[in-house]
């Protein structure tokens, strides 16, 4: 990092938020995703005028900025990938306004999930789009991927909850979207293109959040499959029953194995498990519910119906499935995971079409996913020292996509794009949208300082 | 890749597999106490599991600049627990910690704690010991060791502990103890001999069956490190002071709002949750537990050398604590290991109005308030 | 005025387990002087008791914490603690960076500032007492 620049970002910051360390920078160098690469520095900014300044400066030098939260991201999204400065917007972490007549919250980018969760729940409300990493993912990075959630089926994901947003563009400048109010037409929808943005078009420094009353009561229940096309079938045909389950998620064998690896639930080791959570006001409605949803189990020769008995045990069965992607770690040296989404009415062939894959391959892919709206999480995991193993991986995830697309499905439901399935986006868009995509990045950041190589936006 | 390399440090040697199972998922974050006071990633698990795996894969080597993370843990275990992939990330540091010192890097706090229990018998290097005006190398049915944080920081509560353990009638001696040197081995030393022997030498000549002890350090330190084994063999059992008073129908009552601490090296530890509450239930029937309790109690910051390395650090940690003792609505915070209630007693701010105490001073407390 | 290395301000009384005094209209302010803050390294803690605590001359009142050290405060004179720098709760450090200024600790009502007459003054005895205590030191 040139002393100069070192220095003029001290002035703007104060030396204890600037660090270059070689402890820190390993760090900044990762998130959750299986890239890697050196920044040049870290900053830590306390207000948006210091994210503006920052901004400012890195776009007369040219240097690459990349903004930080939780750094839970899947797809690379934080890495950065040009060198540059890492932006930590963690410590910009405050709850600014709860206010329940408007039924909305302002946040500060670096809260954590659950501490808002906390904070409203004492009021009988919750904010619904709930991704599996709740405990540590920031409310910046939920807005910068569009974040689902196992509630997405009947909640929606964040773009459905943002009203506004406070966002610092690439040269720097300040600029408010959207509106306090429930709902506005008014001029073109900013906040719509920046939620999924990527961190590519601008910084957010403060979100304006719809949230909804809580349920009261609730329903879970679990069927066991032998067949994992049935389960999907199952899926598709919830559809027809008349109710919306608040929740459905599906757990293929292999991730169950390893759930049973790190709890004590004992989970039958099938093809596959359909976990449904209904949700309403009074137990005899979600009793209701859940019956509709069972009667399409059995209908699609669901072995075993479980319905859990206490909160506690709701509550197991659900950490059990936040944590599938990291138990899987567990069995082998390497795991990417995926989230192809596909129409509801071909989630069967889907993941007949996975399975197909894992087998020509010879590669372990483990299943598991918000059926409810159809993303599924097809999990590689692999040992990646073998590079026949590594091969092997990137041509079944070529086949993966190919066949997601076929079946008019697109590469990703939630985790977003970032460096993971950059080379794949013009598999799904044509021509003139990948043109206008580039065009309007081009249009904010001239210099392309902002979270530089991701979502294939430099090529074309 | 390094994968075809012989690997160059013990870190390696037995925990390879684990740290590669690290699949980066960031939970550690959620529950990691040094992040919590800092938000710096470079302290969290991730950070060091990730610094570790650089080394591994031969991009980085073991040196000096690592020393502000590798040293920088409270080995409280919160991680581990929280952890969906398994790694068990203490034990990995602290062997990480004894490959460091063995190329000559090391906190010099630990350097220099390693130093003091050569020549003298205590962390503090103090050469005289608080007289708690009691019997020392009696003959007795039970040794009392008070442990180094309760003779040297905490002298008052350690009499207060003894004034209930006389008013009890115990039968009980204390010795010419000197450090159980179980923090060493967490801090990339190994334990001091000598102090081992010194230590079994003057338990054995009491005759005492039982060694009770007022910190959890030490009692899993004479649980745990084979160096302590000899006492297992020769039918000495040693329990921590939680263990023996959780039969004891003491007597006294309070009606204040008491919450309880749980010590990492008792709880996380040792297993040892329900002992310590069972007393504190039986005098205040008006317990409430904070926001993370038992297996998820969130460490003080005092613990795997913290305190002495980085105290400012080690005090926001624990500041963090008293947060959810206010919480809860606590008036009253009771915990079981010296090393916390010093640390929780130094955080505390003046304008909380939150009153902090291990269990037995503040039955003794009570018993002199009657 | 320097002895040996440490700042040592002639103008204020000291006792001798270094504390320094000062005279502010009716009540002295009490603080550790530079000797005391460099042989103890970064303080850590402070012990700020509550205002109106009676303080006995000789008598330890409050306590300090470095990362090595535990140290005492003695209560230089008979009096009444009436103020503490409540900056020192959240930042220790004050001690270090700025003994006789910000770092001050203590302010008391002293019942007879005659007392301070038995305090160390001038600069022959402070330095007759680093001395003193340089040997003390060195001999440790």
């Amino acid at each position: 990092m040139e002393d100069r620049l070192k220095k003029a970002l001290i002035e703007i910051v104060g030396e204890k938020n600037y660090n270059d360390s070689l402890i820190d920078m390993v760090s900044y160098s990762y998130d959750a995703s299986e890239y890697t690469h050196r920044p040049s520095c870290g900053v830590w900014p306390q207000t948006v005028e210091h994210v503006s300044e920052i901004l400012k400066l890195a776009n007369k030098e040219e240097m690459p900025v990349i903004p930080r939260g939780g750094a839970t991201g899947l797809t690379g999204m934080a890495i950065p990938l040009k060198g540059g400065i890492v932006l930590d917007l963690n410590h910009m972490n405050r709850i600014k306004k709860i206010s329940i007549e408007d039924r909305l919250v302002v946040v500060e980018p670096g809260v954590v999930y659950d501490d808002l969760a906390r904070a409203i729940a004492p009021y009988g409300f919750f904010f619904p789009p709930d991704p599996a990493s709740s405990q540590v993912c920031t409310l910046g990075g939920n807005v910068a991927t569009n974040a689902g959630g196992v509630r997405g089926a009947k909640y929606g994901t964040t773009r459905d909850y943002v009203l506004g947003l406070q966002v610092v563009l690439p040269d720097g400048r300040i600029m408010k979207t959207g509106s306090q109010c429930i709902k506005s037409v008014s001029g073109y929808d900013l906040t719509k293109l920046f939620v999924g943005s990527e961190g590519t078009l601008g910084v957010v420094t403060e979100i304006t959040l719809k949230i909804n009353p809580m349920t009261t009561a609730s329903t879970t229940a679990l069927g066991t499959f032998d067949d994992v096309e049935d389960a999907g079938r199952a899926v598709s045909q919830v559809m027809h029953s008349g109710i919306l389950p608040a929740v459905l998620e599906i757990l293929g064998k292999e991730a169950i194995m390893a759930i049973n690896q790190n709890t004590d639930l004992n989970l039958p080791e099938v093809d596959a498990i359909l976990l449904s959570e209904t949700d309403g006001y009074t137990q005899e409605e979600t009793d209701y519910q859940m019956s509709k949803v069972l009667e399409v189990f059995k209908a699609n020769n669901a072995k075993e119906i479980k319905q859990a008995q206490s909160k506690d045990e709701a509550a197991g069965l659900w950490a059990a499935r936040k944590s599938a992607y990291a138990v899987l770690a567990r069995l082998k040296t390497h795991q990417v995971l995926e989230d192809v989404t596909v129409p509801m009415s071909r989630l069967a062939e889907a993941l007949k079409g996975i399975q197909e894959i894992s087998k020509k391959h010879n590669i372990m892919i483990a299943t598991y996913g918000h059926a409810g709206d159809g993303n599924l999480h097809p999990q590689f995991v692999y040992d990646g020292y073998d590079q026949d193993q590594v091969k092997a991986k990137r041509a079944a995830s070529d086949d993966l996509f190919r066949m997601a697309i076929e079946l008019g499905g697109t590469l990703t439901g939630e985790h977003g794009i970032g460096m993971q399935k950059a080379r794949y986006m013009c598999w799904e868009h044509d021509d003139v949208a990948m043109d206008v995509m580039r065009s309007i990045k081009r249009m904010v950041d001239p210099k392309n300082i902002l979270n530089p190589g991701k979502m294939a936006l430099d090529e074309g | 890749m390094r994968d075809n390399m012989e690997a160059k440090y013990d870190f390696e040697r037995k925990f390879r597999d684990q740290v590669l199972q690290c699949s980066r998922c960031g939970f550690c974050q959620s529950v990691c106490p040094v992040f919590g006071a800092t938000l710096r990633p470079a302290y969290n698990a991730r950070g060091k599991m990730l610094l570790l795996k650089e080394v591994m894969d031969g991009t980085l080597d073991l040196n000096d600049e690592l020393i502000e993370t590798l040293f920088q843990c409270t080995t409280c275990g919160a991680c581990a627990e929280n952890c969906p992939s398994g790694v068990e990330v203490p034990e990995i540091i602290k062997q990480a910690r004894k490959d460091m010192v063995h190329i000559g890097s090391c906190h010099p706090a630990f350097t220099g704690m390693n130093k003091v229990l050569k020549e003298h018998d205590n962390i503090y290097a103090e050469d005289e010991p608080e007289d708690f005006e009691r019997e020392r190398n009696g003959k007795a049915e039970y040794v009392f060791f008070i442990g180094c944080v309760g003779s040297y920081r905490e002298d008052e509560r350690t009499t207060a502990t003894l004034d209930l353990l006389d008013y009890l009638e115990v039968d009980y001696t204390l010795i010419d103890e000197v450090c159980c040197s179980g923090v060493l081995e967490d801090v990339g030393h190994p334990i001091n001999e000598k102090h081992v022997r010194t230590n079994i030498d003057l338990i054995m000549a009491t005759g005492a069956k039982t060694v009770i002890t007022g910190c959890p350090y030490c009692s899993r330190t004479f649980n745990n490190k084979k160096q302590y084994a000899e006492l297992k063999e020769k039918g000495v059992k040693c329990i921590h002071l939680s263990q023996f008073l959780k039969d004891i129908d003491i007597g006294f009552k309070t009606d204040k709002k008491v919450t309880y601490h749980d010590p990492c090296d008792l709880g996380r530890h040792c297993g040892i949750y329900e002992e310590p509450r069972d007393t504190i239930r039986k005098i205040a029937p008006n317990f409430v537990e904070m926001r993370h309790h038992h297996e998820k109690a969130l460490c003080c910051g005092a613990g795997g050398g913290v305190r002495g390395a980085y105290a400012a650090n080690s005090i926001a940690m624990a500041r963090r604590r008293l947060e959810e003792a206010e919480e809860a609505g606590a008036e009253v915070l009771l915990t079981e290991c010296n090393s916390c209630v010093h640390n929780l007693a130094n955080a505390k701010l003046r304008k909380q109005k939150l009153k902090i105490y291990t269990t037995t001073e503040f039955i003794n407390l009570l018993r002199e308030e009657d | 005025m320097e002895v040996q290395g440490y700042n040592m301000p002639e103008d204020l009384y000291y006792e001798e387990n270094h504390l320094w005094v000062r005279e502010e209209g009716d009540l002295l302010v009490l603080g550790m002087d530079d000797f005391a803050q460099r042989m103890a390294g970064d303080i850590v803690y402070v012990q700020l008791p509550d205002e109106g605590k009676r303080l006995k001359k000789g008598k330890k009142f409050a306590k300090l914490e470095s990362g090595k050290w535990l140290g005492k405060a003695f209560a230089p004179v008979n009096g009444e603690l009436v103020e503490v720098n409540e900056d020192l709760e959240i930042n220790p450090g004050l001690i270090n960076e700025d003994c006789y200024g910000e770092g001050w600790m203590y302010k008391v009502k002293p019942d007879d500032k005659a007392e301070l007459g038995d305090l160390i003054k001038g600069a022959e005895a402070i330095e007759k007492w680093i001395a003193a205590d340089l040997e003390k030191y060195a001999q440790e």
